[in-house]
């Protein structure tokens, strides 16, 4: 525990060091070093124990979540530092803060911590997102930033009404104790609508498409790859504790659906990543909801290299020719960054022997025929979403590496890696899955292309709307359940 | 008697701030419906906290049974965050102002 512990602070002081002398680039280096220490001397784990001593210390737990997601920080910061670095000292810093924010997240098994670090990378990452201060770009933050604080509100209700009732803020004891009772189960209500508020869960995450794809580059990547799962991993925790598997499934579907629906109608490259994150978040959530753990943490890593690695090179892209538009694009992206695109996509539509494959496989490993199902009709939306980018992965004339091949390791050594541990994937039934999903998929969008429906542009108020509704409804379904 | 209209307050206040959240098109208006809205859910804390006949979790207060401390603290934690939430949702709104002078929600959707 004292390691990791230490490794968080290290993060928080150097980033705020990398703040106060402008030396934000060497203070992340060191940091991710002290990161790695501090993760290779707690690595395969540590049980729970209470920062501060009982009755009032913060649980904190190095569980596999917490290992999966120091993982990926880690490897995601290394990969933001490797590209971005010719860029500004204070955004390094900045960065640095809010790697080491995500951190704390994973090991965290507080309530109340669990809204600090929320917060906390809420704030970080909008002033991010609004860095330079382009209107777009600032505009995304704000909403991102309207939405995140109202769904905190709805967070702090529910902790007021489950500490209340149960007067514990620990999620594992709140795990042992009976939470049956009509306050408590409100109170779930409440926090989950909350913590999917601000992770950006379909109709409440409309701020996210926009919010990652106005976003700068590097950032993108680290709220897409990383800031998300710290939302997925407070999810998966208030599962463990509260029975909110139904719900969880039901979320899951639409968002899985409706991201996929915007994708499929977006044009510009970056907000149809974006929409693509939402539809991913539906595949862990709906792992959440069926207790696929391990499968879901994988999806969660597997997801977060291989976004990264799509947002980082349609960044490259975007930078390089100074326009967003997949038509446009076309023919206008170097060959590093083209190269990211194709092996990202493939991933992403769960091609092997990439990550997304054996993500995919694991989740859907032993599941019901109905909950496969689903996996497989959400595959051939996502294939039929991405079947628009084909044109952009031949690419002209070389540009800068940065960190894509970093990631484009990482994504080809996760799926190696899964099939070499799960051999149930190498199958040819697997295989066949897999790939006439990505068919069917193109298939699909040749056929659809010229007759998609126009969909409602969604506003602000739509998503305040839909995020107090949800809370209502959350809220009352607890009721009734 | 106390601690149920303090959380009934704390409820109506945020039903408040949500309802001018959706309702008004101004964004200092709906970051003030914010504001509204988290100081009703911290007010929800504090008012939780508080049991008939008990005093404030003050040392050399006197005896008797004090109110649990622990939501008074967390609120701390939170009013900080509130006011850093607050004061750079402002700043944004300076700079949307600056850059398209204008606050109403509904026309900066429409511009995008």
């Amino acid at each position: 525990m004292n390691a990791a512990l230490a490794g968080i602070l290290a993060y928080f002081g150097l980033g705020f060091l990398g703040i106060v002398f402008g030396k934000g680039r060497e203070t992340a280096a060191l940091a991710i070093l002290a990161g790695l220490v501090s993760l290779g001397l707690w690595a395969p784990g540590f049980p729970e124990e209470v920062v501060g001593g009982p009755p009032w210390g913060i649980a904190v737990a190095g569980d596999f979540w917490a290992l999966g997601i120091w993982g990926l920080a880690l490897f995601l910061h290394a990969a933001t530092l490797l590209h971005a670095w010719p860029k500004d000292q204070l955004r390094h810093a900045l960065i640095t803060l809010l790697v080491g924010t995500c951190l704390a997240g994973g090991i965290s098994r507080d309530l109340f911590n669990l809204y600090v670090v929320l917060e906390l990378s809420s704030l970080l990452s909008v002033i991010l997102i609004a860095y330079e201060g382009r209107s777009a770009a600032v505009w995304a933050a704000l909403r991102y930033l309207f939405l995140a604080g109202l769904g905190m509100t709805f967070y702090l209700f529910g902790l007021g009404l489950v500490y209340g009732r149960t007067g514990l803020l620990s999620l594992s004891a709140l795990a042992q104790v009976e939470t049956g009772d009509m306050a408590s189960r409100i109170g779930a209500g409440f926090l989950l609508a909350g913590a999917a508020t601000k992770t950006g869960v379909f109709l409440l995450g409309l701020w996210l498409p926009k919010a990652h794809g106005q976003a700068p580059t590097e950032v993108s990547l680290l709220l897409s790859g990383l800031v998300v799962k710290v939302g997925v991993v407070a999810i998966a925790r208030l599962v463990e504790a509260f029975p909110l598997g139904p719900i969880l499934l039901a979320l899951g579907i639409l968002t899985g659906f409706g991201g996929i629906l915007y994708a499929l109608r977006e044009t510009d490259l970056k907000t149809m990543l974006g929409h693509h994150t939402v539809s991913q978040l539906g595949y862990m959530l709906l792992g959440l909801g069926v207790g696929a753990w391990e499968g879901t943490l994988m999806y969660a890593v597997a997801h977060g290299l291989f976004k990264g690695l799509l947002f980082l090179s349609a960044g490259e892209a975007v930078e390089k020719s100074g326009v967003r538009s997949i038509a446009e694009l076309s023919g206008k992206i170097p060959r590093p960054a083209a190269l990211g695109l194709a092996l990202g996509s493939l991933a992403i539509v769960g091609l092997p022997p990439l990550a997304g494959f054996a993500a995919k496989g694991l989740l859907s490993l032993g599941q019901p025929l109905w909950v496969k199902t689903i996996f497989f009709s959400l595959s051939v939306g996502t294939a039929a979403s991405f079947a628009k980018l084909i044109p952009l992965f031949r690419g002209q004339g070389t540009g800068r590496f940065g960190g894509i091949p970093l990631l484009d390791a990482g994504v080809l050594g996760l799926g190696i890696l899964g099939l070499l541990l799960f051999p149930e994937l190498l199958t040819l039934k697997a295989w066949a899955e897999a790939f006439s999903a990505a068919g069917l998929g193109v298939i699909a969008y040749l056929l659809l292309r010229a007759r998609l429906p126009a969909l409602p542009k969604l506003t602000l108020d739509h998503a305040f709307l839909a995020a107090v509704l949800t809370a209502v409804i959350l809220g009352s379904l607890a009721l009734v359940a | 008697m106390e601690s149920l209209s303090g959380l009934s307050l704390a409820v109506v206040l945020a039903a408040l701030g949500l309802w001018v959240m959706v309702s008004r098109r101004n964004l200092v208006w709906k970051l003030l419906g914010l504001g509204v809205a988290s100081g009703g859910s911290i007010l929800f804390l504090v008012a939780l906290s508080h049991r008939p006949g008990v005093r404030p979790p003050i040392l050399g207060l006197g005896p008797g049974p004090a109110a649990d401390p622990l939501p008074q603290a967390l609120v701390l934690t939170a009013i900080v965050i509130r006011f850093a939430t607050l004061a750079l949702a402002l700043a944004l709104v300076i700079l949307l102002t600056e850059h398209r002078h204008t606050q109403d929600s509904r026309r900066l959707e429409e511009e995008e």
